[in-house]
């Protein structure tokens, strides 16, 4: 056995995160490993590559104890990591941020090598088909082409056992494509690889086993000759989860949202709404469907305030917004969850309680006459905790401690704490697992049924096959398309997201 | 749209960009009105001469006289405002108006020089010599700034180390010019002892700042006020009754060999105190080991991305400790400057603002050993044209002239430098796994 994690055990303040897990892994496999959010994975493979050092339990590598006390011993014994999180330094160049830490040096001085790292980075990427520009710099780099420099990060530091902790959450389709050609031939050559997901048809197709987590623990394995996505889902949640939520046909009413020739800038100032026209109805949920970067993201900061537009019209249940501030348009009862929870929607070193209030603590009961009600806070606080079945080990942990599907919770709990029309929803699910997007979705269709109009974002089919009502499709700042629900395939759609347009698209 | 073809191609009626035009409008007419200021300059004492030397060989020897009106002056620079303003008007919100207004300053600032001089001939050397010497402490400072800011530390601390610097300097060397008489030991062990004291405030603020993780403004704002009372304590106390601990030897001026006889440049750049070539060396040598080495690699990543250099294993913590400490070894290399090379003595809060000065240079400098340099020279400028001036006695109130470096200082950094992107970690604490 190439790796072998044996009875790894590590606990946090009021979490135990990894309790007894044992994994292993043999040359040229790859083991998916599935979770749920806060489930330890990312936790273990911290552990794995000397990060944190396990309470106890053992690392084999070959059959032989190894005890690695900081990354520089994983990395020696051909540990490689990709985080989940880019570990890159944005303004370096490709060769700069691929040597970091493993530089060769030459004369007393200790200048880098240059020359060399460059050589064996472009020799990597020819050999691994790894397409990269060695002088491009980080920061201009799409996510899919950070990736590789990821890659060929561990590759340059001769590892051969990867990881790859949550890849392809922010990847378009094609790119997912590109990175399991790239994972099938390095298990060719002998790499042992290690995948985290939470997308259960991706451990299918490029796992050779697969590994459940929960709670800590190893929930069980499967194989993925053999088992079904909905089995895997179960493994992995504990109990029996909805892939799609069930949902009687919409009820449309009055037009909420009503967008007019809207035109948006990006931040480099360039035109990325082209034009939109767009109404959603009170009771129905409509999805933008799109590869991310067509300009949804600017549409709905548009909407929500948060960007100025360059012209159009923009009216939410019959009040002009175009020029108005977020809050105004959070007062006439706009629920935002946005797309960047992390810059958008939690202050990460704010507690539970203060986020849950961060979009009406001015208001009563939270404040009177400019001061808190702190009781009446941590009441309404608890109580959303409650109802949201949010996992935190108290209302006064930091939100930023909590796991990916927590931190979302808090903001969907704050978001639905008080009476809706519209609902703002941009990839609400991204880098959930399915436990927390059932979840979601059953809020979403909650909301709908209550009356509300939900304006959904979303980069995957599955989900805007679930979930949407009417779906249009967004290609180049411009709406390319709209579909009933019902007749919405992954073929229309993925032909109207890759710019056919509407009539030619579906006769083609 | 009625704007120009180059401006209606950003502008197209979008909210962001008609402010970006608007404002570009507004500089526009600005700069075209200082145009129209220099031309009034010009027409009320034209005929004034203006006279510039320059010692060719040395002090005193053969000078180059450049003479020219006031009036004319005033038209270069009046021609150079209409100019950009033109381009302004032109070319909208597109024009990077920043450059065009260094180019700018240059022409006023020789014009004004000169009507304030008013036919009195001034000796273009000595400005330009003054300006490299008043410019070496503030460059030092800069370096320090850089290498802790690189490393991902503010060091606001650098003023008070350097008062340390000064003051450590001066006694130490006073005491060892006592008891040996030896000029150079002197000299060298006020210089080394000053640069041990202020490396080890520099370990005091690297350990409030790391290890115990307190804002970094704070300790290093702690580390000025206690450094300004402690050394006002023991001047009041000891020095002001007991001269003989506060007379150094002072350093004098090297000329290097060879160079110092290129002409006009040899008297300005390679006739000054030793301090200056070291502030030359240090430039030379920190931009390549910033930009060129292993170490320069690591202690950027520490300051831009913190965890990405922990995450294969580079010890950021160790990283950060040796940034301080080696900012602290400069900064007192540059407050013994004060009180040995340049004053005489240790004078109270004789650093007068210069390490603040230092950060503002290398943020002008955007970060780099040789922008912070230049950006040095801008601030020794002004020290040494106030200087003369005020020594000149031209019609302006001292205390007005005292102030042009801090006004300096003020425009430069909020105005001509604008979005400059310094280190993205610099102030953040650090958390290893
Ligand atoms: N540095 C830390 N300090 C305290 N608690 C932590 C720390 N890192 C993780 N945890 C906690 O440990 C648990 C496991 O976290 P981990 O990040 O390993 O989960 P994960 O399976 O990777 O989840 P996700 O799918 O959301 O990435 C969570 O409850 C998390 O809040
Ligand atoms: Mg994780």
């Amino acid at each position: 056995m190439r790796l072998e994690l044996r009875d790894i055990t590590k606990q946090f303040p009021g979490v135990l995160a990894n309790d007894r897990i044992s994994i292993s892994a043999d040359r040229g496999k790859v083991l998916g490993m599935l979770g749920e959010n806060g489930a330890g994975k990312t936790t273990l493979m911290n552990i794995l590559s000397g990060l944190y050092k396990p309470d106890s339990g053992q690392i084999f590598i070959d059959g032989e104890e190894r005890t690695f006390d900081d990354p520089v011993a994983a990395i020696r014994a051909g540990v490689g990591m990709v985080h989940q999180h880019f570990m890159l330094v944005p303004v370096f160049d490709v060769v700069e941020a691929v040597a970091l830490g493993a530089e060769t040096v030459t004369g007393f001085l200790g200048t880098f090598d240059r020359a060399a790292a460059r050589k064996r980075i472009v020799e990597l990427s020819e050999q691994y088909k790894l397409e990269v520009d060695p002088d491009a710099k980080i920061e201009n780099l799409p996510v899919g082409v950070r990736q590789r420099v990821e890659i060929l990060k561990a590759l340059y530091r001769h590892s051969d056992i990867l990881v790859l902790d949550e890849p392809s959450a922010v990847l378009t389709p094609y790119e997912t494509e590109e990175l399991f050609a790239i994972i099938r031939s390095l298990a060719a050559g002998g790499t042992t690889v290690i995948f985290i997901t939470h997308k259960l048809n991706e451990v299918l197709e490029v796992a050779d086993d697969i590994v459940v987590l929960r709670r800590g623990r190893v929930a069980g394995t499967a194989d993925p000759k053999s088992a079904t996505r909905q089995q895997l889902a179960n493994l992995m949640v504990g109990r029996d989860v909805e892939l799609i939520v069930p949902k009687g046909p919409a009820k449309p009413g009055d037009v909420v949202l009503h967008v007019e020739n809207l035109q948006v800038r990006d931040d480099r100032l360039e035109m990325a709404v082209k034009g939109v026209d767009l109404e959603v109805r009170a009771g129905e949920i409509v999805v933008i469907a799109g590869v991310q970067g067509n300009g949804q993201t600017e549409l709905v900061e548009a909407i929500t305030g948060l960007r100025p537009i360059d012209s159009g019209q923009i009216t939410i249940g019959g009040h002009h917004t175009e020029k108005s501030s977020p809050r105004h348009v959070s007062d006439l009862g706009v629920a935002h969850i946005p797309e960047d929870r992390g810059r958008d929607g939690l202050i990460d070193y704010m507690t539970v309680a203060e986020n849950y209030i961060l979009d009406s603590y001015h208001k009563a009961p939270y404040s009177r006459n400019g001061i808190f009600d702190l009781k009446a806070v941590r009441e309404r606080a608890a109580q959303g905790v409650k109802d949201f079945d949010i996992r935190t080990p108290s209302i006064d942990t930091y939100a930023g401690s909590l796991s990916g599907g927590n931190q979302q919770k808090v903001v969907v709990a704050r978001e639905f704490s008080v009476p809706v029309q519209l609902v703002l929803a941009a990839q609400p699910t991204r880098g959930l697992d399915v436990g927390s997007i059932e979840y979601i979705h059953r809020r979403l269709i909650e909301q709908r049924d209550g009356g509300a109009a939900i304006l959904l974002v979303s980069t995957e089919l599955d989900e805007v096959l679930a979930v949407g009502d009417r779906i249009a499709v967004m290609f180049d700042g411009k709406i390319v398309g709209i579909l009933a629900g019902e007749d919405a395939t992954y073929e229309n759609l993925g032909l109207l997201m890759g710019g056919a347009s509407f009539g030619g698209g579906l006769a083609a | 749209m009625t704007a120009t073809a180059a401006t209606a191609q950003i502008s197209g009626g979008g909210l962001a960009a008609r402010r970006a035009l608007r404002a570009a409008r507004v500089r526009g007419v600005a700069f075209a009105m200082l145009g129209l200021l220099a031309i009034y300059f010009a027409s009320a004492n034209f005929d004034v001469p203006a006279k510039f030397s320059l010692w060719i060989h040395e002090q005193g020897g053969d000078s180059a006289v450049l003479e020219t009106k006031v009036g004319l002056l005033w038209i270069v620079a009046a021609i150079a405002s209409a100019v950009v303003a033109g381009l302004q008007l032109l070319r909208g919100a597109g024009l990077r108006w920043r450059r065009w207004l260094l180019v700018l300053i240059a022409p006023w600032i020789v014009a004004l020089l000169a009507d304030l001089l008013a036919g009195k001939p001034a000796i273009l050397t000595n400005v330009l010599a003054g300006s490299f010497e008043q410019a070496t402490p503030i460059a030092m400072a800069a370096m320090a700034g850089i290498l802790s800011e690189r490393s991902g530390m503010f060091n606001i601390a650098l003023e008070g180390k350097m008062l340390i610097g000064a003051f450590t300097a001066s006694m130490t060397s006073s005491l060892v010019y006592i008891a040996t008489g030896n000029v150079l030991l002197a000299t060298l062990v006020g210089i080394a002892a000053a640069m041990a004291a202020t490396g080890l405030t520099g370990l005091l603020l690297a350990w409030l700042g790391i290890r115990h993780k307190m804002n970094q403004i704070i300790a290093g704002t702690v580390i000025n006020i206690g450094a300004v009372g402690i050394t006002n304590f023991i001047f009041l106390r000891l020095l002001q009754h007991n001269t003989q601990y506060n007379a150094p030897p002072s350093v004098q001026p090297f000329k290097l060999p060879f160079l110092s006889d290129l002409p006009v440049l040899g008297p300005i750049l390679f006739s000054a105190k030793p301090y200056v070539y070291v502030g030359y060396i240090m430039v030379i040598v920190l931009t390549y080991m910033i930009y060129r080495t292993r170490w320069g690699l690591r202690l950027r990543a520490s300051g831009e991305k913190p965890a990405a250099a922990g995450t294969v294993g580079i010890n950021v913590i160790a990283i950060r400790y040796r940034a301080l400490i080696l900012a602290g070894l400069i900064s007192g290399l540059a407050g013994s400057y004060l009180s040995l090379a340049a004053g005489g003595s240790f004078q109270m809060e004789m650093t007068a603002g210069k390490g603040f000065i230092g950060l503002a240079a290398m943020i002008f400098g955007g970060w780099h050993p040789v922008g912070a340099f230049f950006a040095s020279l801008v601030f020794g400028f002004a020290d040494t044209t106030q200087s003369l001036l005020s020594i000149l006695g031209v019609g302006v109130a001292p205390q007005l002239l005292a102030s042009v470096p801090y006004v300096v200082t003020i425009v430069v950094v909020a105005g001509v430098v604008g979005r400059v992107r310094g280190p993205a970690s610099a102030g953040l604490p650090y958390e290893q796994g």
